[in-house]
């Protein structure tokens, strides 16, 4: 028994359709130097100038950060309220819409599909898709990310479930 | 990488660097952005399936995604010092597959590697390419920790614009054709 997931949902309790609101958040200028400098120092993430003249056509936030944005927004709603064993990876992120500086992003992340691990009984898989959107509705990311979460009764045989 | 898509080769190997995982740098990335109990919190972690402390795959991606900006900077430089003019990277349109395999641990050394897998012309962007590159990511070990499959843009230095939109770019910088035509407008 894990203490610290012990009264969290765990696979057992979630079904396919589940929509998750995972909330919004405003990106700052400051945000968006913060990252670049760390993690993406492209000029058009870094220097209104060089944006501007860039594809982006400003000052936008790397989709790096977009992505890990919309990840701390699943935690706070999602991940940190299910017995979550960490990702697996993800597929098909797609950057559609830089983020420009004051922005608000947020959306929603859609329980697409649950399977349990066949390798590891005591293991689920949850993939959720992600729909998020700036503050005038337009689609800015798009992903399909695959979670494990902790199966809590890992005797019950997998034909069920899987 | 920084050269003009012409000059871009497919199946041109670019090692990008290792960098060494802290536990400070795993908990400060994980209380930012990815703040679950094994990202964040050593006493906690014990009791996951992992063990102790591991790192956001977030953030081996992120610190990857560093080091080929770095590599992309170096071949600008290399190819400016040999008196050539590099070409021009653009944002990416995303990513295609991304694959977490071995956790990431307070002391491992990750070492990074591109490998350009394909190329085409952008299809909606003209004067653009697109590039097909995966990244390895290894640790000390030999074990892979990501496995990425990513797309990125690259200028053409032969690109002509077709007549048909150098007359539409004409047509919408006069006054009145401008605010018809321009999709904004």
């Amino acid at each position: 028994m894990n203490p610290v997931t012990v009264h969290r949902r765990h696979y057992e309790d979630l079904r396919v359709g589940e929509v998750i609101d995972i909330g919004r958040t405003t990106v700052t200028k400051e945000m968006i130097v913060t990252f670049a400098r760390e993690f993406d120092p492209f000029p058009f993430h870094l220097d209104e100038a060089a944006a501007k003249a860039s594809l982006l056509g400003g000052l936008a936030s790397s989709g790096w950060q977009t992505a890990a944005l919309s990840l701390r927004m699943l935690v706070d709603s999602f991940l940190n309220t299910v017995a979550s064993m960490g990702g697996l990876g993800f597929s098909d992120l797609k950057w559609k819409a830089p983020v420009m500086v004051g922005d608000t992003i947020g959306g929603t992340a859609t329980i697409a599909a649950l399977r349990r691990s066949r390798h590891h009984p005591e293991r689920g898989i949850v993939t959720l898709d992600f729909d998020i959107r700036n503050q005038k509705g337009e689609a800015v990311m798009s992903m399909r990310l695959a979670n494990l979460v902790e199966v809590r009764d890992p005797s019950v045989p997998l034909d069920g479930a899987a | 990488m920084t050269r003009w898509f012409e000059d871009i080769v497919i199946g041109e190997v670019f090692p990008l660097g290792s960098h060494d995982f802290t536990e400070a740098e795993i908990i400060r990335f994980g209380r930012l952005y990815d703040p679950q109990y094994f990202h964040i919190d050593p006493e906690a972690a014990k009791f996951s399936h992992f063990g102790g402390l591991v790192a956001s795959g977030w953030h081996t991606v992120s610190v990857g995604h560093r080091h080929m900006v770095d590599a992309l900077f170096a071949e600008e430089d290399r190819l400016r010092s040999l008196g050539k003019e590099p070409g021009v990277s653009g944002p990416s349109p995303g990513v295609n597959k991304m694959q977490f395999k071995v956790p990431v641990r307070p002391g491992d050394r990750v070492t990074y590697t591109l490998v350009v897998t394909g190329k085409r012309p952008s299809n909606s962007i003209p004067g653009w390419g697109l590039l097909f590159n995966t990244i390895e990511a290894t640790n000390q070990r030999g074990e892979t920790v990501y496995h990425a499959e990513l797309v990125g843009f690259s200028k053409l230095r032969d690109y002509k614009m077709p007549l048909r939109l150098r007359l539409l770019m004409a047509l919408t910088r006069l006054p009145v054709l401008g605010k018809l035509l321009s999709p904004t407008g």
